[in-house]
């Protein structure tokens, strides 16, 4: 044995202790008070009924928690499709616009298909120029 | 060993005597760590008191696979650490021999006492440990588990103790000298 693990020892021993006759006594009366030592007890029925408790629970607090987030996220979907306007905004900074050119257009209304129009225009502008030629005697 | 557990199964079945007998070898060694532990001899008896009730009412839970101080210590410690949560006193500060217990029974020596040092320089669970392994002669196993650690916790703290209680050894021996 070490050197230190010796004088461990020997200091452990060179604590003087006693047990006093009195404090025998007041052991061995405390002792018998307690009584006979409890058997091994059968916890398990109260604590199974509360695991069963417990599952119940936290199937029902599931299945809600899950119903909840389902309307939720519908609810959300269906706002999504009534207000389209509101989320189409421009993706395009007003300092990155280009700037807009002003056409002397008009829209034209396309009844028919766009060859027929096509010709229809073609037949007019053969029309005017045969009109103005006329007026201007050629 | 044998005679113990025959003394064990008595006391399981409600014989108070049997139980006497059973911890008559342990009281003193109990009381010896717990006055290490408390902040004055009434609250180490009250400790070894509590211990030993403990230990008769709940011998049943006792598993035989374990030595049965190493069970009896486990409760000590628990208890010594409940009575001191109650006292809030830093032992280490017990430092005058009029208030400190186990100063009070120490016999005299030539140099302190290192059970003194140790309980000034380490926490309680390293502490613990260290009486377990050099007082109690316990193997590293039987002090993981009265103090519910691991053995790897238990050797690195050992071998720190060691440490800090050689470097304090020699720092006695050498004022000792210079003192002549």
């Amino acid at each position: 044995m070490d050197k230190l693990a010796e004088q461990l020892r020997r200091d452990a021993q060179n604590i003087e202790v006693n047990v006093s006759d009195e404090l025998d006594r007041r052991i061995q009366a405390s002792v018998r008070a307690a009584g006979i030592p409890r058997p091994a007890e059968q916890p398990p029925a109260a604590p199974r009924q509360r695991a069963a408790g417990f599952w119940w629970a936290s199937s029902l607090t599931g299945v809600a928690a899950a119903a909840m987030v389902i309307i939720i996220l519908n609810s959300r979907s269906q706002q999504d499709h009534i207000v389209p306007a509101v989320v189409e905004t421009s993706p395009v900074t007003p300092s990155m616009s280009v700037p807009v050119i002003d056409w002397k257009t008009e829209s034209a209304m396309l009844t028919s298909p766009l060859k027929q129009e096509l010709e229809d225009l073609q037949s007019d502008i053969r029309k005017a120029e045969q009109k103005v030629k006329d007026d201007i005697g050629l | 060993m044998s005679n113990e557990l025959q003394l064990i199964d008595a006391a399981k079945a409600g014989s108070a005597d049997a139980f006497a007998d059973l911890v008559r070898s342990y009281r003193e060694r109990l009381l010896r760590f717990l006055l290490t532990r408390c902040a004055s001899y009434a609250d180490a008896e009250d400790a070894l008191q509590d211990t030993l009730i403990n230990a008769y009412r709940y011998l049943h839970s006792y598993d035989p696979r374990w030595r049965f101080s190493t069970w009896l210590y486990r409760i000590a410690i628990r208890n010594a650490q409940r009575i001191r949560s109650v006292n809030v006193i830093e032992l280490g500060e017990l430092a005058d021999e009029e208030s400190d217990p186990l100063l009070h029974c120490i016999a005299a020596s030539e140099s302190e006492n290192l059970w003194v040092s140790a309980r000034r320089l380490l926490n309680d669970d390293v502490f613990a440990a260290l009486w377990l392994r050099y007082a109690e002669d316990m193997s590293v196993n039987d002090i993981c588990k009265a103090l519910d650690r691991s053995a790897s916790w238990t050797k690195v703290n050992l071998m720190r103790a060691r440490k800090v209680l050689d470097t304090e050894m020699n720092r006695q021996r050498n004022e000792g000298e210079a003192y002549g």
